[in-house]
């Protein structure tokens, strides 16, 4: 009994807090409008107010999230002990939520501009959130919704469990959350030569005709995602295969993008290098820098290493913007006009364009692939789980891990030319910590020094905020509580690294069966 | 390369046309008062840091928000009216600046506390056993998430703090230093002032009370600590409700002192905390204060010394972070790291 | 004439105030077994990364084979033919078993990144012999079958296994263990010294560890060295380290050799 009610009431007190943030960040609004979408349940013109039904239905959702959260592990209890539990969650969340609707609403009725301090609470925002009602009448609505549903969510909660359907199906969402059997059979299928052969073909003329076909925008948003799956792929090396934790990653793609940049753009050098070259160029020039960072912090652990690549990130923004180096990099104004990529002296379309860009991703798994299933790569990850012991089971660690940077940052360099080009345009603020943070999480969430995980997770990471353009406010709030909630649930990312299998020789398997025949 | 730093510190010293010794006296009285802030940050990573051995990068939002909560109280109380005989248009802010500031100041240093015991208990007490790289990335999604929900929450805008008239930003005592006069701002001493008490205070904690030996046993040897039934779990929520709470004044204080502030204020603090705290040896409390007010002076004095922009100072920071951790990565106090051997 | 695989002269490692290695001299004669043994504390494991190379001794001077390894870097002390096994098993957990062994032999092999990049001939040539080695190691040490088992799974004896197949990958003139038996039962611990003897006598690997099984010590060494407090204070057979007094008087205790004395006298008269 005792854990019954104090599930619920731990259980209401999150959910009510969690409401009321949500609320003063204006996220029930966009919620609701988002389900209007979702259902095709609009403004209503003459009037000007939003329907109601949408917050409404959110509410419902909350309510259910709630009271199935209030049981979370209590299994098979008596029917009156889970409701219980449930009203008891609703009731708490509601009652928070009604001293915070009842609040809000009071004080935006008389006049106070809350807005002020809390942008996300302007009168009209408020108004529905009040259901164009009194405060007092639209509180208790939401104290019935949270209640009820709370309730309702329990008792479904206490359905399934009873029946054994919801352990069975949380259990194995869990375990697929937690554990995704299903990526690691996959790999198995991609031994076989021959599939892989036909995917690979399969692949390459969906990826020949898509850019074709989806249009000027959807190139614009897959060539970033390309972009960013390079800068994946890069970072990955460093901080993926061996365990180097670098911050100020985007150091070495505004050194490649500005290199691209001031050899090709008329102002301010005037140098109107050939673009190949310049891209060539590009990556020299952050292969430099990768040289000129990695070597003093070769000594550095893991979380020094990660502050001190980050001041190094933070100083190449700096100095690029700073009036010393303005004669140089044009300062604050950016490099504009940077060239654009052609074929003897015909301009790129962006299906041409994304055609490269496809090419040069493929060209940089490739590689990342071959360097992952070699002595190199091996050397790597045994750096990355044990320094001391890789470097006396021979393993030349200083070598290895600057030969790491120096590649990633290669790569980086790449991916700056690219993305220069592209925007026509290369600015400091395009260059910001946040880069290199965003590299970062594409790398672990999508899963470290895994492949598939890092394409996987430059879609999720940067398409998905395309498509889900009306929370983009939220974005980042999202990416800071997806790293949190990434870390404690599913540290290896989602889709893990695995290791290779590797099969006995053959000549082994002669002389096994020889020895067998023997016996 | 120090032969030619110093010869430029000699020209801007010394030479003519240069900076008098006002201007000097008035870098210096700006590099203490930030320096004591600086302290309180760090002092608080290097808690974090002795006891878990991880960098908290959400120490940062910790401190902002401690900003946020002081600049509400204040706005509140500068709304409440309290009309006298002599002023109708009196506010309970300026009729009772003393307790007004004692209770921005509880509020402030509270919320971070808070937060930094929430921070603990959701995203990091999860990972204790994870490999270091795990908690860090952690730390900087927390970072991001309060950073963001500060902005969605507060909005965008800067704001600015109500100070009490009685310590209004920029009024202070002139102090005639070679033949000019030098402002030290009310705000200036007042924080600075507050600081040293603090830093005492925290001294005191650490040196004298039980809680302050338990932290000291739960830094050297988690186990042994917890052997000997010292309850670790309580002990490590304690130090960051502490760190936080150190935070937090010192977030009230840039607010009173600096006035301006946003969703952002705590970002660059707070990496230059960290860096003083590193300066001074991580996990050493009193290499951290002296990290500390060592990072505000070289960051006031240390531009005009060597004759470079301003705007450069931030890369001052950075670029001292970088040499210290490559040439002494004990810091100035600290003792040599042992790599861990077999 | 043997030669010495390790000369070890004067080794002196301080702590702080702490002399944990004292004026030690050691010498391993080639294809021997020897063992360094000492109660808790006495500096054996300080001496054993001294001579490996993770400490830099205060004095003294390290020879391999006639050669000073005092202040290399650990990676080229590996590179010349020193491997060694870890108390506290080190091993690269996230790897599989295979891989481990294919890491151990890193430093035999020569492909750089830029053949791994393109498979040239050269590469898949030595990438298949080094994985035929590898397995060979695996059925060496019996751990055949477990070859993708990643190192972390394994149980504690064959982790222990692997360790060892890990550094003889490397093909090492000396192999060093740091208590290969701690944690095994009497079975595992017999087949592991037929293990160590079959490196000496088959494979011709000279043989350096520490052990705190006195039984596995005195079975299978062909010279002890007895360390206490940082000093040495024996050295020599089997047969002479048993009834050495200061060495009993350092396990058990002053008046301890006595004591044993007393009870040889007793167990001669009984029988």
């Amino acid at each position: 009994m005792k854990t019954t009610l104090k599930k619920g009431l731990s259980s209401g007190v999150v959910f009510g807090i969690v409401f009321i943030f949500l609320l003063l960040i204006g996220f029930i609004n966009v919620g609701s409008t988002m389900i209007g979408d979702l259902l095709g349940n609009t403004e209503n013109v003459t009037s000007g107010h939003l329907p109601v039904n949408n917050l409404l239905l959110m509410l419902a959702l909350m309510g259910l999230l709630n009271g199935i959260s209030a049981r979370r592990g209590l299994g098979e209890d008596k029917w009156w002990k889970a409701l219980l539990g449930g009203l008891l969650a609703g009731l708490i969340s509601g009652i928070l939520a009604w001293l915070a609707i009842w609040l809000t609403g009071t004080l935006s009725m008389q006049g106070t501009a809350l807005q002020d301090y809390l942008p996300s609470m302007d009168p009209e925002e408020l108004n529905f959130l009040r259901f164009y009602s009194t405060p007092i009448a639209a509180a208790n609505t939401y104290l019935i919704y949270f209640a009820a549903f709370s309730v309702a969510g329990a008792a479904l909660s206490w359905l399934f469990s009873i029946r054994g359907w919801f352990t069975k199906c949380w259990q194995s969402c869990k375990s697929g959350v937690v554990n995704w059997k299903g990526t690691r059979n996959i790999s198995g299928v991609f031994e076989n030569r021959w599939v892989m052969l036909v995917v690979f073909l399969v692949v390459a003329v969906i990826l020949y005709f898509l850019p074709i076909l989806w249009g000027s925008y959807w190139n614009y948003i897959m060539g970033t995602v390309a972009i960013y799956i390079i800068l994946g792929l890069g970072l990955n090396i460093v901080v993926g295969y061996s365990g180097q934790l670098v911050l100020g990653y985007v150091a070495f793609f505004a050194t490649g993008a500005y290199t691209f940049a001031l050899l090709t753009a008329p102002t301010p050098h005037g140098i109107g290098l050939n673009l190949w070259l310049a891209v060539g160029a590009s990556m020299v020039v952050s292969t430099l820098t990768g040289l000129l960072l990695g070597l003093p912090i070769l000594n550095l652990r893991g979380d020094y290493l990660a502050i001190v690549t980050l001041g190094f990130g933070e100083i190449t923004r700096i100095l690029i913007r700073s009036d010393l180096l303005t004669a140089l990099t044009n300062g604050p104004k950016g490099v504009t006009d940077v060239g654009q990529p052609n074929w003897f002296g015909e301009v790129f379309s962006d299906v041409n364009y994304m055609h490269l860009l496809l090419l040069l991703v493929l060209i940089a798994l490739f590689i990342a692939k071959r360097l992952k299933d070699s002595r190199t790569g091996r050397a790597w990850v045994a750096i990355r789980e044990d320094q001391t012991v890789a470097q006396a089971t021979g393993i030349n660690t200083y070598r290895y891990k600057i030969l790491a940077l120096l590649l990633g940052a290669a790569f980086a360099g790449l991916a700056g030319a690219l993305f220069a080009s592209r925007n026509q345009f290369a600015g400091p603020e395009d260059f910001t910590l946040m880069v290199s943070i965003n590299v970062l999480c594409i790398v672990i969430v999508g899963g470290m020094g895994s492949l598939p995980g890092i394409v996987l997770g430059a879609f999720v990471l940067k398409g998905l905020p395309e498509l889900l353009r009306e929370l983009e406010d939220y974005r980042l709030l999202v990416f800071g509580a997806l790293l949190v909630v990434m870390m404690i649930v599913r540290p290896e990312g989602l889709w893990p690294a695995a290791r290779v299998k590797f099969k006995k020789p053959s000549e082994k398997q002669m002389k096994d069966l020889a020895t067998e025949v023997e016996k | 390369m120090v032969i030619y730093l110093g010869w430029r510190v000699y020209q801007t010293a010394f030479g003519e046309g240069t900076y008098g010794p006002d201007t000097w006296m008035r870098f210096l009285i700006t590099g203490l008062v930030v320096g004591g802030m600086y302290a309180l940050i760090a002092i608080g990573y290097t808690l974090v840091y002795g006891i878990l051995f991880m960098i908290n990068f959400a120490h940062g939002e910790v401190m902002m928000l401690g900003t946020f909560a002081g600049y509400f109280v204040l706005e509140v109380f500068s709304a409440i009216p309290a009309p006298t005989a002599a002023d109708p248009n009196m506010t309970f802010l300026n009729a009772q600046p003393v307790i007004a500031l004692i209770l921005t100041f509880i509020a402030g240093a509270g919320v971070s506390a808070l937060i930094g015991y929430l921070l603990e208990k959701i995203a990091y007490r999860p990972l204790r056993g994870a490999p270091r790289l795990v908690p860090l990335i952690s730390a900087i999604g927390a970072s991001i998430f309060l950073q963001n929900a500060a902005q969605l929450l507060f909005g965008p805008q800067r704001r600015q703090y109500q100070n009490p008239d009685l310590l209004w930003r920029g009024t202070g005592w002139m102090i005639p230093v070679g033949g000019k006069e030098v402002m030290l701002t009310y705000t200036g001493l007042f924080s600075f002032v507050l600081s040293i008490l603090l830093m005492v205070g925290l001294v005191i904690l650490v040196k004298k009370t039980k809680l302050g030996k338990s932290m000291r046993a739960v830094a050297e040897n988690k186990q042994a600590a917890a052997l000997m039934g010292i309850d670790v779990d309580s002990v490590i929520s304690k130090t960051f409700i502490i760190s936080g709470f150190l935070a937090g004044s010192a977030g009230v204080m840039w607010g009173i002192h600096n006035g301006l502030f946003n969703h952002y204020v705590g970002f660059l603090p707070g990496i230059k905390a960290f860096t003083a705290a590193v300066l001074g040896g991580i996990g050493n409390i009193p290499g951290a204060m002296m990290g500390g007010m060592l990072l505000g002076l070289f960051e006031s004095l240390g531009p005009a010394l060597l004759g470079l922009d301003f705007q450069l100072k931030d890369v001052i920071a950075f670029t001292i972070l970088i040499l210290v951790l490559i040439f002494r990565p004990s810091g100035l106090l600290g003792e040599a790291l042992s790599e861990e051997k077999v | 004439m043997t030669r010495a695989v390790i000369e070890a002269n004067h080794i002196t490692k301080c702590f702080g105030g702490l002399t944990a290695v004292d004026q030690v001299d050691l010498v391993v004669p080639e294809h021997s077994i020897s063992s360094i043994i000492g109660p808790n504390g006495a500096g054996k494991t300080t001496l054993f990364n001294c001579v490996s190379g993770f400490y830099v001794s205060e004095e003294g001077e390290i020879l391999f084979f006639g050669k000073p390894i005092n202040s290399l870097p650990t990676h080229k002390i590996c590179q010349m033919g020193i491997s060694r096994t870890y108390q506290n098993i080190r091993l690269f957990g996230e790897m599989t078993v295979v891989e481990n062994i294919l890491v151990g032999e890193h430093v035999r092999l020569k492909a750089n990144w830029m053949e791994a990049i393109v498979h040239d001939p050269r590469y898949r040539h030595e990438e298949s012999e080094s994985l035929e080695r590898a397995f060979e190691l695996l059925e060496y040490v019996g751990l055949s079958g477990l070859e993708n088992t990643p190192a972390r799974n394994l149980p504690y004896g064959a982790q222990r296994r692997l360790e060892i197949a890990r550094a003889l990958a490397s093909q090492p003139a000396l192999l060093m263990l740091d208590e290969p038996t701690a944690g095994m039962n009497p079975q595992e611990t017999d087949e592991m010294v037929a293990f160590i003897r079959d490196l000496r006598d088959s494979r011709r690997i000279t043989i350096l560890l520490i052990e705190h099984d006195m039984r596995v010590v005195m079975d299978i060494s062909d010279q002890i060295t007895v360390l206490d407090y940082g000093l040495k204070i024996a050295e020599g057979q089997p047969a002479e380290i048993q009834s050495n007094q200061r060495v009993i008087e350092a396990y058990l205790g002053p008046g301890a050799a006595a004591l044993s004395e007393k009870f040889k006298q007793k167990k001669a008269q009984h029988a």
